[in-house]
């Protein structure tokens, strides 16, 4: 006879332990543990059973892992929290009791914590650390744009601000901008750095304010964290690629509003600076090309062959690369089927560069002043370009309105008309292209330089997609409609034209064709197919619409029964499948009904407007 | 207003408010001259009792003390005075004292020409009551409101009542302010009950009080101070105490210098910096991921948010845009239920884009995610659903199965029962009315029927084929009847099973139930040739089973003792209850088909006895709540039951007591299952209407599992009362399917 067996001694009733009991044992508050649960990234777990682990009760309660638990015991920052509420009770009773002396003493020596452990902790590799900072990015850029006030001291909103800034010099620096989207919630961005895809989603430029049903001390916690992890991050950044960090930054420039470009990039060593930025560009390209790169590269080879003409600016950086030893395949003498063969960088390199990272290097643009300045100075500087802008943007343009050189001017307001211009600025306005904002993020969302003619300035815009995709099957608004939708609406189409196309006379003719038609499409063996053909004839129609009518029908008869019998056969083969399969299949089911019926909608609506669009068409 | 009113109007309203304030200070320091200014006042008062006797009193020597012995004798002697003199004589008496008051002087009084005492005058100096000076009002510390109703306020040195002072109305008093120009600095008094001018030391007290100074204006709060131990000559020269002076007045102490050392070395370690940076410095960044990592697996990143679609875009494709429709419905949802939590919008233009409004709500729903929401890993099936549908043979591959009605036979009532032939070719079917019909399989054309009394609870034919005749079952009764138009040679076997000439031996014990025969000559295609009565209040019998040899039958009744069960043997016309009692109410029973075996369903559990050993064998829980079927594979190793609670169970006798496989397909109860005799095929039938045919081959060797395919629903009856296909029975020969419905229509089904 085995040991007996007490209940509550094992298993998920030892695994798992309650929120409340977590804080008991931590002996902190409800706040300290949620600050606790944030920086260390504990968040709770669902067990199999929440019975069993809760001592048979079934109430609704959030666990935690009880090892989790017992690790943030050990916890420095929770002796930190612990010492800081003594701290707390020792400065109230100094102000209490008037001794200002010992309360400023107290407050020098503030215990105060460090996350760099954690930081250490949650993300071990550098990796780790990049993969994770979509989240810090976007609190780092909203807090950036908030405004001061109790809660939010200023030197915080300057910290996220510098910190946003030093990732967007980081990104032009390197040029690793690979997408972008205007959105109706802000701007998304998607980089590549570190092999890496990293998004980030930035408001646009209005005040923010913070709702009253936000906890902001939870966002303060998560920002504390994210400001440590991405400074962290930052720096290692830089010092990779042989930058000073933190760059510094020139506060009369900041003042001027320069933005990002009051930091400068500083080399490390006065060497790595006297080489060319271009050759240490490459490098990284080299190091970063990734497995990712090369099924973009298939992709965008067979894009380039389909598009032709279209005027597509290719960097070939590959030459500059130093001829290096090609790996060559020994096969085994054993197995000589078994060679392997690795993609080595060398036939990496080969592959033309999609990345399209210096699309706007032969451009000069030159901002309009009510587009926003940060979003595309952001855009055209990590895709090459030189960009200009007025004054009232800010300081530091490199250059003013009528410099030469400027090609495109970004503008984004109504074309007025019946201003007089010189004839200088007539001039200067047809040397350069006039185009709406939206043209620049295409264009680097398609990877190259679009034709400017659909974004002209006052022209209505052609739809902005999201460059990120949707699922496989999803609706592509760009592809054409499906064969049988076509079908349908062609057919709908003659439809509705016919009646109002034709003359009165001709309806009788009309629907005697269209009955022979009929018999056509209900024909199914041979000799009632030649009766429906000879009555055909007799109403009118001609062989070719004939044949095409008993085609469709054919196609439609054949699939209909065939489908039919089958389903019929498969619903009763359901019947043999076991609960949990059932239960599997029929939520699959449902969720491929329910993509297909939002594709289904997506192209009926499409279809609906292109009628309507055609009558408007007719009519006007 | 000029400064000076000011002034003059906060004097009037101090001096209002603290009426009290100048009685009590003169109380407490009255000097001379206010008690003067008092007497103006009263000078009416005082000529009442005082008679104007004060002008006429001369001035008197305060220290003429010394006459006071030699003049008490005159005391004595002139008691006997006038009343008036007795009182002052007494007056005096009683207030005289040797210290205090001086001795009075005898006069010749000028009006009544007799001799009287004179007191000197009183002089009011610092000892002497002054409150008794010359307030003509001596009620004593009193309330005064206990005067409110009367017409005086109190009484005088002399006992006589001081009438209230006339107070005019508030209009009068408003005038007097107005005319007199000391109102100001008058006061209410109330002894006197009538406003008195403050004197000009109380005002100046009062002057003093709101200059926050000491009130006494006699008091120097600056006194030079007198020195008593310091000075010249003043010094103490002996010693408070003799002990000797300690060490420690002039030596360095030894437990200072070790503290100051300690902090001292410290300083110099570097333990304690003298300017301590602040504890709010920069955070310093520097290389964290240079040195190894822990070897501590690190822990699940995130999930990442979804990616915005095109739908998100500022200026989307139209057909993205809501109707209103859409737009309602997206509004009426709960925000939590929302698909999306924007609604799609366009925008001509980039500048035209308006603020997110619920960007820091999204932010914060996301990091309550990131610290609030378990995360479970799940692994994500890519798979086409339809892989995970049975791959089965087609039902094509497995024909013959009935696929079509080919004739229906209609009765007047619901058909519970049926029954066909061993031989195929015969059908009887029941009604509740009553009627049994007996009818041909290939055309269905009526041969004959029977109408008994009450429903048909059961019908069976006997499975022999040397004889043939069937079993109808009613209330209480089981009717054996003869089909007309038999071969002679069959009749003339069956009647002689049936009715023997000579009846069997009666058996020792006697049983309930009882064996009639109606008598040769009343034969008649019509009647039952042999009736068995069961017993009393046994009820409707349910079901009749018959063993495949054909001799034993067993029937299950709706009532009785035993469970219903009585097991009926036809060759020796005798019935017994195989059960004394029995557990749950039986629904239903069956023959093994080749063992000594009995299934006996009850409500939720089917044991199998073996009948020749009388014990049980096995009890098979189908987990079904309520059985209503049973059919028992040809084979006798497989069982099928069904249940009122949709569910068909398939038992592997060999296998396990669980059920192999659960088929849960209708839709409503299970009413009726069978197994094809010969082909591999079942019926099940159901209150939705429906009759489902399986194909199922059983294998022989151990180790293959049966084979279960559905072929074919059939669908023809309609329902009634929410009842449907009552009972399904397969020909013998054919892979043809009878079945009954409760619209009162038999159908056959053909392949």
């Amino acid at each position: 006879m085995g040991r007996l067996r007490q209940k509550g001694k094992a298993g998920a009733a030892k695994a798992y332990v309650t929120r409340t009991s977590a804080i008991k044992k931590l002996q902190c508050s409800l706040a300290d543990f949620r600050r606790l649960c944030i920086l260390k990234g504990i968040f709770p777990r669902e067990p199999r059973s929440r019975k069993r682990a809760n001592k048979g009760s079934s109430a609704p309660t959030s666990f935690y892992y009880a090892k989790d638990i017992a690790y943030l015991a050990h916890e420095p920052v929770l002796k930190k929290l612990r010492e800081h509420k003594a701290f707390a009770k020792k400065l109230s009773r100094a102000l209490g009791r008037g001794e200002w002396s010992d309360a400023k003493n107290l407050e020098d020596n503030k215990p105060v914590y460090r996350l760099d452990h954690i930081i250490k902790e949650r993300y071990p590799t550098f990796i780790d650390a990049v993969r994770d900072i979509d989240d810090a990015l976007c609190m780092v850029f909203l807090f950036a744009s908030l405004p001061s006030n109790a809660r939010l001291p200023p030197s915080l909103i300057e910290n996220c601000s510098r910190l946003a800034a030093e990732w967007q010099l980081y990104v032009m620096h390197t040029r690793s901008l690979r997408k972008s989207f205007l959105s109706i919630k802000g701007i998304y961005y998607q980089a590549e750095v570190m092999d890496q895809t990293v998004t980030w989603l930035v408001p646009y430029q209005f005040t923010q304010n913070i709702p009253s049903d936000v906890d902001v001390r939870v966002m303060l916690t998560f920002l504390e964290l994210y400001q440590t992890l991405l400074g962290f991050v930052f720096f290692k950044l830089y010092t990779d690629s042989g930058l000073v960090y933190p760059p510094p930054l020139d506060i009369k420039k900041d003042e001027g509003g320069a933005g990002v470009g009051a930091f400068s990039l500083q080399s490390t060593s006065q060497t790595a600076s006297s080489a060319p930025p271009k050759a240490k560009a490459v490098q990284i390209e080299g190091r970063t090309v990734s497995g990712k790169d090369v099924r973009q590269a298939i992709k965008s080879m067979a894009g380039v062959e389909a598009d032709g003409g279209e005027a597509a600016v290719q960097t070939a950086d590959s030459n500059s690369m130093e001829v290096d030893e090609e790996f060559v395949p020994h096969p085994s003498t054993s197995d000589p089927q078994s060679t392997m063969t690795l993609t080595t960088l060398k036939a990496l390199a080969a592959l033309p560069q999609s990345l399209t990272t210096s699309l706007f290097s032969p451009y000069t643009f030159y901002l309009s002043r009510e587009t926003p300045r940060s979003i595309f100075e952001f855009i055209v500087r990590s895709f090459g370009g030189r960009i200009g802008w007025p004054a009232s943007s800010g300081s530091g343009s490199p250059f003013d309105e009528s410099d030469d050189s400027i090609t495109h001017v970004i503008i984004d307001r109504p074309v007025l008309e019946g201003t007089s211009e010189t004839t200088e600025e007539r001039e200067r306005r047809s040397r350069r292209k006039y185009v709406q904002p939206q043209w620049v993020v295409d264009c680097i969302n398609a990877g190259k330089i679009l034709l400017e003619e659909p974004y002209t300035q006052g022209s209505t815009l052609p739809p902005h997609l999201s460059p990120f995709g949707e699922y496989e099957g999803a609706y592509d608004p760009t592809a054409g409609l499906t064969g049988q939708a076509v079908e349908e609406s062609e057919s709908e189409d003659e439809d509705v034209v016919l009646p109002d196309a034709e003359e009165d006379e001709d309806q009788e003719v009309q629907l005697a064709e269209k009955k022979a038609l009929r018999a056509a499409a209900a024909a199914n063996d041979a000799a009632s197919l030649r009766a429906a053909e000879l009555a055909a004839e007799v109403a009118g129609v001609d062989f070719g619409t004939f044949e095409k009518e008993v085609r469709k029908s054919r196609k439609k008869s054949k699939a209909a029964p065939k489908d039919e019998t089958e389903a019929a056969e498969q619903d009763m083969n359901k019947m043999m499948m076991s609960n949990k399969q059932k239960k599997l299949y029929e939520k699959m089911k449902y969720s491929q009904n329910k993509k297909a019926s939002e594709r289904a909608t997506l192209e009926e609506k499409k279809q609906q407007l292109q009628k309507q669009k055609k009558r408007e068409a007719k009519a006007g | 207003m000029t400064a000076a009113d000011i002034e003059q109007s906060k004097k009037r309203k101090l001096a209002s408010r603290d009426d009290l304030l100048p009685t009590e200070t003169s109380n407490f320091s009255a000097p001379k001259q206010s008690l003067e200014m008092l007497s103006d006042d009263e000078g009416s008062d005082d000529a009442v009792s005082d008679d104007g006797q004060v002008d006429d009193f001369p001035e008197i020597d305060a220290a003429s003390d010394s006459d006071t012995g030699g003049e008490k004798d005159t005391d004595e002697e002139d008691s006997g005075g006038t009343d008036e003199e007795d009182f002052l004589a007494e007056d005096s008496d009683d207030s005289l004292d040797r210290d205090i008051f001086p001795k009075p002087k005898t006069i010749i009084s000028d009006i009544t020409g007799q001799p009287k005492r004179v007191y000197p005058e009183i002089e009011p100096d610092y000892d002497s009551d002054s409150s008794t000076e010359d307030a003509p009002n001596r009620v004593g510390d009193v309330p005064m409101h206990w005067y409110d109703d009367l017409p005086h306020v109190g009484y005088d040195m002399d006992g006589k009542k001081v009438l209230r002072p006339a107070r005019g109305d508030e209009l009068d008093r408003f005038l007097q302010t107005v005319e007199d120009p000391s109102a100001w600095t008058s006061a209410f008094d109330k002894t006197a009950q009538m406003d008195k001018p403050l004197s000009a030391e109380e005002l100046d007290i009062i002057r003093r009080l709101y200059a926050n100074e000491v009130p006494d204006a006699g008091y120097d709060p600056y006194e030079p101070m007198t020195e008593w131990f310091t000075g010249k000559g003043k010094e103490e020269v002996m010693p408070l105490s003799a002990a000797p002076e300690p060490k420690r007045r002039w030596v360095p102490s030894k437990w200072e210098k070790q503290k100051v050392m300690k902090i001292v070395r410290a300083i110099r370690q570097g333990r304690i910096i003298s300017s301590k940076p602040k504890t709010a410095s920069k955070q310093e960044f520097y290389p964290i991921w240079s040195e190894p990592s822990t070897s501590h697996p690190p822990p699940l990143p995130a999930p990442k948010p979804r990616l915005p679609t095109n739908s998100e875009s500022y200026n989307p494709p139209e057909e993205y845009l809501p109707t209103e429709a859409e737009r309602a419905a997206w509004e009426a949802l709960d925000p939590e239920d929302r698909e999306r939590d924007y609604l799609p919008k366009k925008h001509a233009s980039l500048r035209l884009v308006p603020a997110y409004d619920r960007f820091i709500k999204d932010r914060f729903n996301r990091q309550l995610d990131l610290y609030l929401a378990p995360r479970i890993q799940r692994v994500k099936l890519n798979i086409d659903p339809s892989t995970l549908i049975p791959k089965l043979p087609s039902p094509q591959s497995l024909k013959p199965f009935p696929n079509y009605k080919s004739l229906k036979f209609a009765h007047s009532m619901r058909t519970r029962c049926i029954s066909v032939s061993p031989d195929g070719a015969w059908v009887v079917s029941g009604d509740e009315g009553g009627m049994v019909s007996l009818w041909e399989v290939n055309v269905g054309r009526e041969v004959k029927r029977w109408k008994f009394e009450t429903k048909i609870g059961a019908l069976e034919w006997c499975p022999r084929v040397d004889v043939c005749y069937f079993v109808v079952g009613i209330e209480e009764t089981l009717h054996f009847i003869i089909p007309p138009n038999l071969p002679s040679s069959v009749l003339l076997l069956t009647q002689s099973i049936l009715a023997p000439t000579a009846l069997p031996p009666a058996p020792e014990t006697p049983s309930l139930v009882k064996w009639v025969t109606p008598p040769t000559s009343s034969w008649s295609p019509d009647m039952a040739i042999l009736t068995v009565q069961l017993p009393q209040s046994s009820g409707l019998p349910k079901q009749i089973a018959w063993h495949r040899r054909g001799d034993y039958m067993a029937t299950v009744s709706s009532g009785g003792p035993q469970g219903g069960v009585w097991m009926h043997q036809i060759t020796r016309r005798h019935s017994q209850a195989p059960f004394k009692k029995i557990r749950g109410a039986v629904q239903l029973v069956l023959f093994h088909p080749l063992k000594p075996h009995f299934f006996v369903a009850t409500q939720q559990y089917v044991r199998i006895y073996n009948l020749s050993e009388q014990k049980l064998l096995k009890t098979l829980t189908p987990g079904i709540k309520w059985i209503s079927s049973m059919d028992v594979h040809p084979s006798g190793d497989h069982l099928i039951v069904g249940g009122y609670d949709r569910k068909l169970c398939w038992f592997d006798l060999e296998l396990s007591d669980k059920p192999y496989k659960i088929l849960r397909y209708h839709t409503r109860a299970i009413r009726s299952l069978a197994f094809h005799p010969t082909y591999p095929l079942f019926a099940s039938s159901s209150d939705d209407g429906a009759i489902q045919v399986f194909h199922s081959r059983v294998y022989n060797d151990l180790m293959t599992d049966p084979l279960i395919v559905p072929l074919k629903i059939l669908r023809g009856h309609t329902v009634k009362e929410g009842l449907g296909v009552l009972q399904v029975k397969w020909c013998a020969r054919q892979p043809w399917l009878v079945s009954g419905g409760a619209d009162g229509t038999v159908s056959l089904w053909c392949s």
